[in-house]
Parts: structure tokens; C-alpha cells; sequence
């Protein structure tokens, strides 16, 4: 074995783990607060890689789907209102009916006009190439972010857990699988499932220090991700909503009695891990030029194994816990080649679930399920 | 038969068996994500086993005694975990085995590898139906209510006598025996395998059937593989006679649509135990509905 | 004491540092109606939580029926005789009535025949029959498809006592059995818990309602701070100094009630 190339692959592992790291914290929140895997994670990591891509090649569609999306939302929004006034019931059938009505409308509107081509051509005018990337990531963070409302509504609102039995508490899970299955379909069937390519700005832009090289992008999105998730933790630590969520997980019953108002904070948590997942999107796409589908599947199952190591709801835990797997990822890619990068992950993972489940690092008070 | 028919019918067929496999877990209250673990196992075992010269009517019920042997094995420490930390095990168990599989050049490493002997559907539907009047069986059994009531309240089934682990461990392995056998099945219907195809997407719509067909009966299963495999084909097939292509592309997000509504709105499956027990009586059933039955003391 | 069908004694539980129970003796007369009484938090219920194997004992023994069932696990007490309901409902919500009592006779079928026999497919079969039974011997009728959850509270306790029954106890443990009901349940579950006593099997019932001790029970422990304090008829319980003081602040209320005991216990003379 070639040593001398050591210090490069620890440092390409590091740069890996730091892609997975914001997918890890996303997964790692919502676990933490609500005691489910949210398979919608990879879902709109993917979709804000995709959204990007699409903005940077010029597919107005992209700019079709957003505002379903948040036509999708505002809808909901004012449904719910509706349900909570306290009108007569004729009154709310004919609300709700007016609203079908007018999303419909406004729907036919939005595919009609198509302002896509007209947007583009606009901002290629007025901002230049410049302005493309500031539409992407603007896009990319809105449509997640809309749609993480959405999700928490049919992942967490809506959900009645009446019995309390095994099975009530893989309805979220399943909710968030369908979500997976919309959104990854939805994009199939928009851009087909194959590769899609584009450019990056930085080009190969890279800088050697001694022996390794550095590419600037990979640094660039590696130090913003550590950045927003220190950021992140610290907030947690320190704010009001950060002492809410944690009274959230340890008691999502008597929560409420304590003065957190549940209600808005879920929505505001969802959103968080929403723009965590939309971020590292955004930087997959500027990274790696080369997104489809499927690639929310791929980093998610990394990015649970990175929480996994971490504890499960544990912040910390999941961002050293995606690290070690970027690592462990690219370290047996070189040492024994790539086919075999699954048995030291899962292993490892399988290991840990069974012997110490409460992670690396032990201390979290969720998911001990019933009793 | 028409080899459009066939081949659908060997499908729904292999879908339907995998599906008991993870409802039996489900029905004790155990989330199943590992299928295609427990799948790929079923299909190499079988096919190796075939190809070093036993039969398949041999290769088949060795390859379900060797994956229920290695269940057995890991039940013990993964039914140690529950709720999301059960689901997580099972996934990392079925990644160590596609990691495993595709590593192993006597089993064609990441080529695949051919199957010899071919089961046609007069093997599969036949094997199939075995299945299913089995699971009905199993499920109409005092242990089937003991699994019934470990998936609502494990301490009281304790407490009335239940051996909470037998039950848990026997309803896993015979399951993972189960998904062997419809591995199995499907390396010999096809006559070729690579772990590919047994992917964590599998794992998940086979979880999604059981799931989304109820857990409370053994209608559940097998209602929820139908509907999930007839729907979309013949969405797929609705859109090919009425030229209408956009159909067959979105069928699946209608798919995954009616998923999240039918968690808020039916969140316990298609089927329920009281939908069975009324249409298992339709005259004395339903007795205006929630009435209390209590007859003046 | 030969007669006991329970007899504890020197049990001692903690949680953390916390002593629940300490030290903690008594016995069950067979036959007998006895109820164990005290303040919010004496360790009523994990003194029951003992009983049945859901914590293991720090120290101490108890032997129910001439056999000690200390280290006995959880499951298998239920077939030495001993069989519980609980403070708050535990019936199976996906099961019907049928299925919840036919849940208690699983101690009964304990060969490979009993556990594989298609209990579902033969809607006549002995077990079935056996459980539906109990329910109209409870005043209790059932139809297909009932859901458990939607029937009134009253109804359900009685479920419960009677799953408890099918196990065939010999010591039935009844865990706050008229909380929640209102005047008229209570009266239907004082009238099943007489039939149940008549026939043979001794209650041991923990119990906040002192009318409905008062009116059941002919035996009364008392714990208090995870000590017992007192035993004895529930005549002499609130006279003894001991019990007014750990009642302290409720014992007049407790002086209503046992002033009301004896008409309402002239209604339920058979």
C-alpha cells in the first residue's frame, strides 16, 4: 500500500463527511424531536440538487414546480384556517370548494404562462451569469422550505396516534416514505432518471498544500456546512427555541403544560432540517456538477449511519458521526477498493445498534419506544 | 396463458410472499426494513445450492432453513431493539449483505449470477397460495392472537402468560424464511440474480404493502401486495391505450399520494380486524355500530 | 397461617435511591376480600408491579399458594394461580371482546396443540365458546367486529375482570378497579367482583374509594411511604391513629363515607 497518498485521502474523506453532515443533523433533529426517520430528507436534498441544476441550465419548469408547490402550501394554510373558524359548516364546504376552485385556476394560470423562459431571459440581461446561481439558490432554499411545511402537516399535524401500539409509530415513517416516492417521482418524470450535468463556476479551481491537494469548491462547501451546523448547535444551546425543542424531545406530552407551544415549534424545526437538506443540495450541485434522482438515496443511507454512530437526536454526535463515516467511507475505498465500502459501514452501524445504541457518544433521551 | 399475464401473475405472486414474510414481524409489532437482506440470502443460497447439484425442489427449502437458521442467529440481538432502532438494524443488516454478496467471487461478486433450474408459474402460484393459506392459518391460531396482542401491549401479554421473546423471534424467523423462499422462487423464475436488484427501495415497498394492507389480519398482506402491484400496471397500461404517456409517468407520485393520505385517513391499512369480522357475518354483524354491549346487570 | 394463598414478606424495592418499598409483610386469607389501601404514592401498585414480575424484588419473598414465585419470571406466574387488572384499561384495542378474554386462557393452553389450533377458523370451538361464557356470565354480550376502545369505561373494567378470571385464579388482583366509574358501574362491578368472590377465588384490591372498600373488602392493609402501617377489618381502619395520620387532612371525609357504608351495603344484600 502507497502511504504517501494517506494525508490526500484523510483529507477527501473530510471533505465527504462534510456533505453528509448537514443530512445527518437533519436526520438527526427530527429524530430527536419526534422519534421518526424522516425519509423525506433525502428527498429534498435532492430535489434542492436538482432544482439548482435545472435553474443553472435554464429549464423554466423548475420555476412551474415551485410555485405549485407553495400554491400546494398556501392552500393548505388557508384550509386550516378555514377549519378552525368557527363558521357554519355550509359556509367551510363552500370555502373549501372556492379554494379547490381557485387553486385550480391559479394552476392552470401558472402551466399557461410559463414565465420560465421570460425570467431567464431577463435576469441573463439585467444580473448576468451571476444572477442564474443567486436564482438557483433562492429557488432551491424557498421550494424546500415551502415544502417542509407541508410535510410537517402530513408527517406530524394531521398523524392520531390512538393506541400507542408498535405499529402507530411507523406512521410518520411511512407518511415521509410516500413524500420520498412523490418527490423522487415527480422529478423522474420532469428530467427523466438519467445523469444531468452542468458547469461550475469555479471551473478546477485547486491549491496544493505540500503533498495535498485541495479543491476550492469541496473546501468552500466544507467549511460552510461546519460553519451553519456550529451555528446551529450553538443556537440550540443557547436560544428559547433551542430549550423548547429539547423539553420537546425529553417530554412531548407535558411540553405543553410547561408554556412551548408544540404547534409552532415542530414547523419551525422542520423547516430548519428542510434548509440543512436544501443546503447541502445546493452544494452538491456546485460540487459535483452531476446530480439525478437518486441521489438523496445514496447520501441518506451514509448520513443515517453517521447519525446512527453519532447517538440517535444527539447534534454532536451526528456531525463527528458523518465525519468518521466520510472516512471510514474513503479510507476503505483505498485501502481495499470500493465494492467493499458496505461491510465496514453496516457492520459498524449493525454493531453499534445492537451493543451501545445510544451512539459513540451515549446520552439522548428518545427513542426508547414503548415503556 | 399470455406471457404478459404470466409474467405479472409471477410478480404479484413473489411481491405476496415477500409481503408475509415482513407481515409476520408486523403483525407482532416489529418493523421489518432488512427484506431484501433476507431476499438476497433466499436467492444465492438457493442457486448455489442448485448449482452444486442438488434439485431445486432440494436447493429451495435448504436455502429457507438456512436463512430462517441465520434470523434465528440475529434475532435475539436485534429484537433486543425497538421502534426506529429496530427499523435501523434491519437496514444495516441488509446493507452488510448486498456488501457481503458483492464481494463473494464464488457467488459472481458484482456480475451476478446464474441460476440453472427454472420454476415456471405452475411452480410459483402453487407455492404461493401454500403461503398465503399458511399465514391465515398461523394468524387464526391462539399464537397468532399472542402475536396480535404482543404488537398492542407486550407487558400485559406478559402478564397473561405470553412468552413475548418465543413469539417475537418465531414470528421473525419464519418470516425471514419466508422472504428466502420468495428469493428463491425468483432467482429460479428468472434463472439470474445480482444483489442490485435486491435493493433498499425493495425493502421498502414490501414494507410499505404490509403497512399500507393493515397488520391486524392476514388479509393485510396480501390485499395491500395486490393492490400496489395491480394498480400501477394497469395505470401503466391505461396510459398506453389511451396514448395519454403522462399517466404511466406519474403514477407513482399518485402512488406515493395516496400513501400520505392514507396515513392520515386510514392510518391502520386497508383492511381492519372489524371490516373482517362484519364480512364474516353479514346479518349479525354491525350491530349498529358502537353501541355499548352491555346489558343491564 | 396455613391457609394463606399469599403471603409476603421482608420486601424491599428501590428505585435509584429511592426506597419504594420497605419492608413490607402481609397475607391473603383464602377466600378472603382484602384491600390494600394508603395516600397517593404508599407503592400500592408496585407492591401489584412485584406481584406479577414487572420489577424484580430487591429482597424479600413471596409465596402464593404454598409456592415460592419470587424469582419466577413474568410469564409464568399467571399459571401458579395469580392474575391481575390494571389502573388504567389494558385491553387490546385490535382485538374484539372475544379475542381480549380469549387472551387470558393462554396460561390454560400451554401444549404445542392449544398454541397451533385455528382458533379463528372454527368460530365454535371450546375456547371460544368458553370466553363468550364468561362475557354473558358478566352480563356482557358482545357482536362481530366490536371495537374494544368505543365501549363505555364500566364495560371495558369489566372486560378486564372478566380476562383476568379465564386464567382460572386463585388470587385475583384488582388495581384501582372502581376509579373512573360513576355510582351505577360501580354497582355492576361490585355485583361481578361478589359472584367472583362467591365462587371461590380470594381478591386482593387496591383501592381509593373507601365506600367501595368498605362495601367489598372484609380485610385491609394499609401502606404508607412504602411501609404497611396497619391490618385489620375495615371497621377498625379509621380508628387507628396511625392511618388518620397518614390520611391527615382527608380523615373527615373518610368518616362521611363510612357513615354511608352500611345503607349502601343493605342494598347490595342478595
Amino acid at each position: 500500500m502507497d502511504l504517501s497518498q494517506l494525508p490526500q485521502q484523510i483529507v477527501n474523506g473530510l471533505m465527504l463527511g462534510g456533505v453528509y453532515v448537514m443530512v445527518a443533523v437533519a436526520f438527526t433533529l427530527i429524530i430527536g424531536m419526534l422519534n421518526f426517520l424522516n425519509f423525506t430528507v433525502p428527498a429534498l436534498f435532492m430535489l434542492a440538487a436538482v432544482l439548482m441544476w435545472a435553474i443553472l441550465e435554464g429549464h423554466g419548469i423548475a420555476l412551474d414546480l415551485t410555485a405549485i408547490a407553495v400554491l400546494l402550501v398556501l392552500a393548505m394554510m388557508v384550509a386550516d384556517r378555514l377549519q378552525q373558524a368557527r363558521l357554519p359548516p355550509p359556509v367551510k364546504t363552500v370555502g373549501a370548494l372556492g379554494l379547490v376552485a381557485g387553486a385550480c385556476v391559479f394552476l392552470w394560470l401558472t402551466l399557461s404562462f410559463r414565465p420560465g423562459p421570460a425570467v431567464f431571459a431577463w435576469l441573463d440581461g439585467a444580473v448576468g451569469a451571476g444572477g442564474r446561481w443567486f436564482l438557483g439558490i433562492v429557488v432551491a432554499l424557498a421550494t424546500v422550505a415551502v415544502l417542509s411545511l407541508l410535510i410537517e402537516r402530513f408527517t406530524y399535524r394531521y398523524m392520531k396516534a390512538k393506541y400507542g401500539d408498535a405499529t402507530e409509530h411507523a406512521l410518520p415513517l411511512v407518511s415521509s416514505l410516500g413524500f420520498l416516492i412523490v418527490i423522487e417521482h415527480t422529478v423522474i418524470s420532469t428530467w427523466g432518471s438519467d445523469a444531468l450535468t452542468t458547469e461550475s463556476p469555479f471551473g478546477n479551481a485547486s491549491f496544493e498544500v505540500g503533498p495535498v491537494l485541495f479543491s476550492v469548491p469541496q473546501l468552500l462547501s466544507l467549511i460552510l456546512s461546519l460553519a451553519i451546523v456550529f451555528g446551529l448547535s450553538v443556537m440550540l444551546k443557547t436560544t428559547k427555541l433551542g430549550r423548547a425543542l429539547r423539553s420537546i424531545a425529553e417530554r412531548p406530552d407535558t411540553a405543553p403544560l410547561m408554556g412551548v407551544e408544540v404547534g409552532r415549534i415542530v414547523p419551525v424545526v422542520y423547516v430548519i432540517a428542510g434548509l440543512l437538506c436544501a443546503t447541502a443540495g445546493i452544494l452538491f450541485t456546485i460540487n459535483y456538477t452531476t446530480v439525478d434522482a437518486y441521489i438523496g438515496d445514496t447520501v441518506a443511507t451514509v448520513a443515517i449511519a453517521g447519525m446512527v454512530l453519532g447517538g440517535l437526536g444527539n447534534v454532536w454526535g451526528a456531525i463527528v458521526g458523518a465525519m468518521l463515516i466520510g472516512m471510514v467511507e474513503v479510507m476503505s475505498i483505498y485501502m481495499v477498493g470500493a465494492t467493499f465500502k458496505k461491510i465496514p459501514i453496516w457492520g459498524l452501524l449493525l454493531l453499534i445498534l445492537i451493543v451501545r445504541p445510544t451512539g459513540l457518544f451515549g446520552h439522548t433521551a428518545i427513542g426508547k419506544g414503548k415503556f | 396463458m399470455s406471457g404478459y399475464l404470466e409474467s405479472q401473475l409471477i410478480i404479484l405472486c413473489l411481491n405476496v410472499i415477500y409481503a408475509y414474510g415482513i407481515f409476520l414481524p408486523a403483525a407482532s409489532g416489529q418493523l421489518n426494513l432488512g427484506a431484501a437482506g433476507f431476499i438476497t440470502i433466499g436467492a444465492y443460497s438457493s442457486a448455489w445450492i442448485n448449482a452444486s447439484g442438488a434439485p431445486m425442489y432440494i436447493a429451495i427449502p435448504a436455502s429457507m432453513l438456512f436463512c430462517a437458521a441465520i434470523a434465528f442467529t440475529i434475532a435475539f440481538p436485534i429484537l433486543r431493539t425497538r421502534g426506529v432502532y429496530m427499523v435501523l438494524a434491519t437496514f444495516a443488516f441488509a446493507e452488510v449483505v448486498a456488501g457481503l454478496i458483492i464481494n463473494l467471487e464464488f457467488l459472481g461478486a458484482a456480475a451476478g449470477y446464474p441460476v440453472e433450474s427454472h420454476a415456471d408459474y405452475l411452480v410459483v402460484v402453487p407455492v404461493t397460495i401454500l403461503v398465503v393459506l399458511l399465514c391465515f392459518f398461523l394468524m387464526s391460531t391462539r399464537l397468532g392472537l399472542a402475536m396480535r396482542s404482543i404488537h398492542d401491549d407486550e407487558a400485559v401479554a406478559t402478564l397473561f402468560g405470553v412468552d413475548v421473546r418465543l413469539a417475537k423471534v418465531a414470528a421473525f424467523t419464519l418470516g425471514a424464511a419466508l422472504m428466502s423462499l420468495g428469493g428463491a422462487l425468483y432467482g429460479h423464475h428468472y434463472n439470474y440474480i445480482e444483489t442490485q436488484t435486491f435493493n433498499v427501495l425493495l425493502s421498502i415497498y414490501i414494507l410499505l404493502y404490509v403497512l399500507l394492507g393493515g397488520t391486524q389480519t392476514a388479509w393485510g398482506p396480501l390485499v395491500g401486495a395486490a393492490f400496489f402491484t395491480v394498480v400501477p400496471e394497469a395505470l401503466r397500461q391505461i396510459a398506453t391505450a389511451s396514448g395519454h404517456a403522462w399517466i404511466a409517468d406519474s403514477r407513482f407520485i399518485f402512488f406515493g399520494a395516496i400513501i400520505v393520505l392514507m396515513m392520515v385517513f386510514r392510518p391502520e391499512g386497508l383492511v381492519t380486524r372489524t371490516m373482517v369480522d362484519r364480512a364474516a357475518t353479514p346479518f349479525g354483524g354491525g350491530r349498529s355500530g358502537a353501541a355499548p354491549a352491555a346489558r343491564t346487570a | 397461617m396455613a391457609d394463606n394463598v399469599l403471603s409476603i414478606e421482608g420486601l424491599h424495592k428501590s428505585f435509584g435511591g429511592l426506597k419504594v418499598i420497605d419492608d413490607v409483610g402481609f397475607a391473603v386469607k383464602r377466600g378472603s376480600r382484602t384491600a390494600l389501601i394508603g395516600p397517593n404514592g404508599a407503592g400500592k401498585t408496585t407492591v401489584f408491579n412485584l406481584l406479577t414480575g414487572v420489577y424484580p424484588v430487591d429482597e424479600g419473598t413471596m409465596v402464593l399458594d404454598g409456592r415460592d414465585i419470587t424469582r419466577v419470571p413474568a410469564k409464568d406466574r399467571v399459571i401458579f394461580g395469580m392474575s391481575r387488572s390494571f389502573q388504567n384499561i389494558r385491553l387490546m384495542p385490535h382485538l374484539s371482546t372475544v379475542e381480549n378474554v380469549m387472551l387470558g386462557q393462554h396460561a390454560r393452553a400451554r401444549r404445542l396443540g392449544d398454541l397451533l389450533y385455528p382458533l379463528g377458523l372454527m368460530p365454535g370451538n371450546r375456547w371460544a365458546r368458553a370466553a363468550k361464557e364468561a362475557l354473558e356470565d358478566a352480563g356482557l354480550e358482545t357482536y362481530p367486529g366490536q371495537v374494544v376502545a368505543n365501549l363505555p369505561y364500566g364495560v371495558q373494567k369489566r372486560i378486564e375482570v372478566v380476562r383476568a378470571m379465564i386464567s382460572q385464579p386463585k388470587l385475583l388482583l384488582l388495581d384501582e378497579p372502581a376509579a373512573g366509574l360513576n355510582q351505577v358501574e360501580a354497582q355492576q362491578l361490585l355485583a361481578l367482583l361478589e359472584k367472583v368472590s362467591a365462587s371461590g377465588v380470594t381478591l386482593l384490591v387496591v383501592e381509593h374509594d373507601m365506600h367501595f372498600v368498605h362495601n367489598l373488602c372484609d380485610h385491609v392493609a394499609v401502606l404508607n411511604f412504602g411501609k404497611k402501617i396497619f391490618e385489620g377489618t375495615p371497621a377498625q381502619v379509621n380508628d387507628d391513629p396511625l392511618v388518620r395520620e397518614a390520611y391527615l387532612g382527608s380523615d373527615t371525609s373518610m368518616a362521611g363515607q363510612q357513615n354511608a357504608a352500611p345503607a349502601a351495603g343493605a342494598a347490595d344484600a342478595p
